[in-house]
């Protein structure tokens, strides 16, 4: 993310949290906190509890954020950069704000008929491969609850979609044919398939790694009859740093209910 | 090849209640700005650096940035830190715990440093690499804060060592790792049982004494690489301090440690300018001077060994109020027998007659004639205070600096230095952890007899971000103990001028970790100027011989 599409990143969290904008320049922005926002962003949690119990009126703040190393003269306000704290407390609270969802596709009515709407599950998936090192990939998978169809960048798709929470006049849902727990399970091993097929070299570059350490180990204690118990606790932490292991977890996701089109399988 | 994956089931456990209850559901922004969130944190490879562009304030030179690339890529994250004073294996360190930090590799991190230097490394941690590391105050830091920065003393101690070595440490940073090298130690067994997954030991003197330390230390890292004790004792030890199979030691060796001369980092260093200020003794000093060393020839007595006349002459040597501290005390001191009362009392009232300093002003007469910041380093703190006084009586300006100071009292000093003072006076500890680039004059008021203390004073000021060129003045009283250490030894070995950069190793190559102690046997064990003459020459070529070979495990990583 550069700096402009921080600022911009920070402009769009903001309004889509209600809060009014009180300044906005190209780099900088001072908003007035939303009660909810003040609790997640601002840490006084004995504030608002104190406030609760006496029943106060809530004053949440207002929060200055810069997006360019401000100078001498502009001494007021946080500067925000790709490292920034809060940026990365934004990011997550971004994500503790928005973990489900269910959408409706704005659909033109046609006179006098009504519109089917196709469920389908979309899952915003990130697949990291650890072992001592890291390598991360994101899905965006949608499932066709009907007929089982599967489509990856799903998220690429609905963006060119119009989408609302309330479902369109003259519009009805059909009922999904897959439950939404198997259709998770779905995907779930549709992606284990796509671990499966993809170059495993990471994996047992990492074994070699582990094996060569663990031999060293082996080495040094090999005359010790009763083996430390550090010998033991290194032996775990060559496992725990070493072993490869593939970790899957679900973004965010959702029901999105679809006009019926034909979609192509990647 | 079957590989383990783990599905995360927290989303769809929620999921399924959400469509339960009807919602509540996200608004759609938010979803969207959720994934483009998680898409800027997604690491795109297993190989580079994340950290820099987290870290845009800190400004990171290549040879820094090439050793956490190292340590992470070819030492998978378990590296001895070795570079020489100065060249930042404080941020290297840092470097390589943020890198874990953004990759998610490293969560729950413990540091151990001197304790002199916790708030220090708390400080760097959070201002520089905007990483949350907290000091160790209260027992329950351990659990219940994720970085926490720590002296291995109190760490070790109950009732710390039994929470620290039940908690599942991600990274383990140990700086001043030298500390580490005999196994035999309480601390070398408590880091030996903390589980280490990515480990990283700091020193700038990786290698100081004997072979084995060098075992030990890489033993603790990585048990195995140098083999088992017996294989190693049978591999490569030739004697106490000698290598056999040096070649394939080194090699090893360098497969867990990083080391950068100064020479090596291709950074532009400022020259230093190396003055002897040559100071004559007032009569009244000599006086005093000399009925010291009489005192040393005194056979007759028991004063030889419990009357520490080396220190003494030293002390006179700077400042006649240090040498009083002395006396004072030994004649205070309980056991104290009637000779040495006597001579104390004897030597005090020679002090008495003492009515100037000629070193104080040739100091005076020195910073007047200097346009910038001066540093005044001594040993002793008497001095320290008299010169304060002194230089205010001639209207200077000075600052005064101690290692015992707490953190935001050194940094106060800096500020004070830096804003409104002409001169700083630091003792010896107080040279230690700061950092005074804006300052390019040094006087070494008097010298420490160990040259590793004298390459630390400069290197305050004769390091990264020094713009310019650095002068230093070292004040030498004829004909005295003083001189002797100066022309006989530092000045032979060119300790000035050059960036000594692999003096540590010279010591330890020559078996003499404890250099001060020899010269100290010199002094004491020479009947004449002539002996004393000959046995630092033998001191000097000895050092000058280990340095021309030049050779060390350490030095070709980078050549």
């Amino acid at each position: 993310m550069l700096q402009k599409d921080i600022h911009s990143f920070l402009d769009r969290f903001f309004i889509a949290n209600e809060c009014e904008i009180l300044e906005r320049h190209e780099h900088l922005l001072n908003v007035q906190l939303t009660i909810e926002l003040d609790k997640l962003l601002m840490n006084r949690p004995f504030y608002w509890h104190y406030l609760e119990k006496t029943g106060g009126v809530p004053n949440p703040m207002q929060l200055k954020l810069r997006t360019e190393q401000p100078d001498e003269s502009e001494k007021d306000g946080e500067f925000i950069h790709f490292g920034s704290p809060r940026l990365h407390q934004i990011f997550q609270s971004s994500q503790q704000l928005a973990p489900y969802i269910r959408l409706f596709e704005q659909v033109e009515q046609t006179l006098g008929s009504f519109t089917p709407l196709v469920p389908w599950l979309g899952l915003n998936i990130k697949v990291s491969y650890q072992c001592d090192r890291k390598k991360e990939f994101l899905y965006s998978i949608g499932l066709n609850l009907i007929n089982g169809q599967m489509t990856d960048q799903f998220q690429t798709f609905l963006d060119s979609k119009s989408l609302t929470p309330k479902i369109s006049d003259y519009c009805y849902t059909m009922s999904p044919l897959i439950r939404p727990m198997s259709g998770i399970k779905r995907v779930e091993q549709y992606i284990d398939s796509v671990i499966e097929q993809d170059d495993p070299q990471w994996a047992i570059d990492a074994r070699k790694r582990w094996a060569e350490d663990e031999e060293l180990l082996e080495h040094f204690y090999q005359d010790v009859e009763d083996k430390p118990e550090y010998y033991h606790v290194e032996k775990s932490a060559l496992k725990e740093l070493y072993e490869p292991t593939v970790y899957v977890k679900i973004i965010n996701g959702g029901m999105f209910y679809l006009s019926d089109q034909k979609m192509i399988l990647h | 090849m079957t590989l383990n994956i783990k599905h995360d089931q927290e989303w769809s456990e929620g999921f399924l209640k959400r469509i339960e209850g009807d919602g509540p559901w996200a608004n759609w922004e938010l979803y969207k700005l959720a994934l483009e969130a998680e898409e800027s944190v997604t690491i795109p490879d297993f190989l580079g650096l994340q950290a820099p562009k987290h870290i845009p304030h800190v400004q990171v030179l290549p040879h820094q940035l090439e050793v956490a690339r190292t340590v992470i890529e070819d030492m998978n994250g378990k590296g001895i830190l070795a570079d020489e004073v100065g060249l930042g294996k404080t941020i290297e360190a840092g470097l390589i715990a943020k890198e874990y930090m953004i990759r998610g590799l490293a969560k729950k991190i413990l540091i151990l440093v001197p304790a002199s230097l916790v708030l220090q490394w708390t400080h760097e941690l959070t201002s520089k690499f905007l990483i949350p590391a907290v000091p160790q105050r209260k027992s329950y830091v351990w659990e219940q804060f994720d970085v926490v920065v720590s002296s291995i003393d109190t760490a070790k101690r109950s009732p710390h060592r039994e929470i620290v070595l039940e908690q599942d440490y991600d990274l383990i940073i140990i700086d001043e790792a030298h500390k580490l090298k005999n196994k035999k130690t309480k601390n070398y067994d408590f880091v030996q049982r903390l589980k280490k997954k990515y480990c990283l030991l700091l020193t700038a003197t990786p290698i100081q004494n004997k072979i084995e330390e060098v075992f030990n230390l890489v033993s603790l890292l990585k048990p195995g690489h140098l083999g088992n004790e017996e294989y190693f004792d049978e591999a490569y030890r030739s004697g106490r301090y000698n290598v056999q199979n040096e070649e394939k030691l080194k090699q090893l060796i360098n497969k867990v440690m990083v080391r950068n001369r100064r020479e090596d980092t291709g950074l532009k260093w400022p020259k230093r300018f190396v003055k002897t200020i040559p100071i004559t003794l007032s009569p009244a000093e000599r006086e005093l001077y000399e009925s010291i060393t009489e005192v040393k020839k005194d056979q007759s007595t028991v004063l030889q060994h419990s009357f520490s006349t080396i220190t003494l002459q030293r002390e006179v040597c700077s400042s006649r109020e240090a040498a009083f501290l002395t006396l004072k005390a030994m004649s205070e001191r309980e056991e104290t027998n009637s000779a040495i009362r006597e001579t104390s009392l004897y030597l005090m009232r020679k002090i008495e007659n003492v009515d100037r300093n000629s070193k104080a002003e040739k100091a005076l007469e020195l910073i007047k004639n200097i346009d910038g910041k001066v540093i005044i380093f001594t040993e002793y703190r008497a001095t320290q205070l008299y010169l304060q006084w002194y230089l205010q009586q001639h209207g200077i300006s000075s600052v005064p600096f101690r290692g015992g100071f707490k953190r935001n009292k050194k940094d106060w000093m800096t500020q004070l230095f830096k804003n409104h003072a002409k001169v700083l006076i630091a003792t010896e500890a107080g040279g230690e952890g700061i950092n005074l680039q804006f300052c390019q004059h040094i006087i070494n008021y008097d010298l420490p007899w160990n040259p590793m203390r004298i390459e630390q004073r400069i290197g305050r000021v004769h390091r990264i971000g020094q713009e310019q060129d650095v002068h230093i003045y070292n004040f030498a009283t004829e004909n005295t103990i003083e001189e002797h250490i100066l022309k006989l030894l530092y000045e032979k070995i060119n300790l000035f001028e050059s960036v000594i950069g692999n003096l540590d190793e010279i010591l330890t190559k020559v078996g003499m970790k404890n250099i001060e102690q020899h010269i100290r046997q010199i002094f004491y064990e020479s009947d004449s100027d002539g002996e004393i003459r000959i046995k630092m020459e033998n001191l000097t070529s000895m050092l000058k011989h280990s340095d021309d070979e030049g050779d060390s495990y350490a030095a070709e990583r980078h050549s």
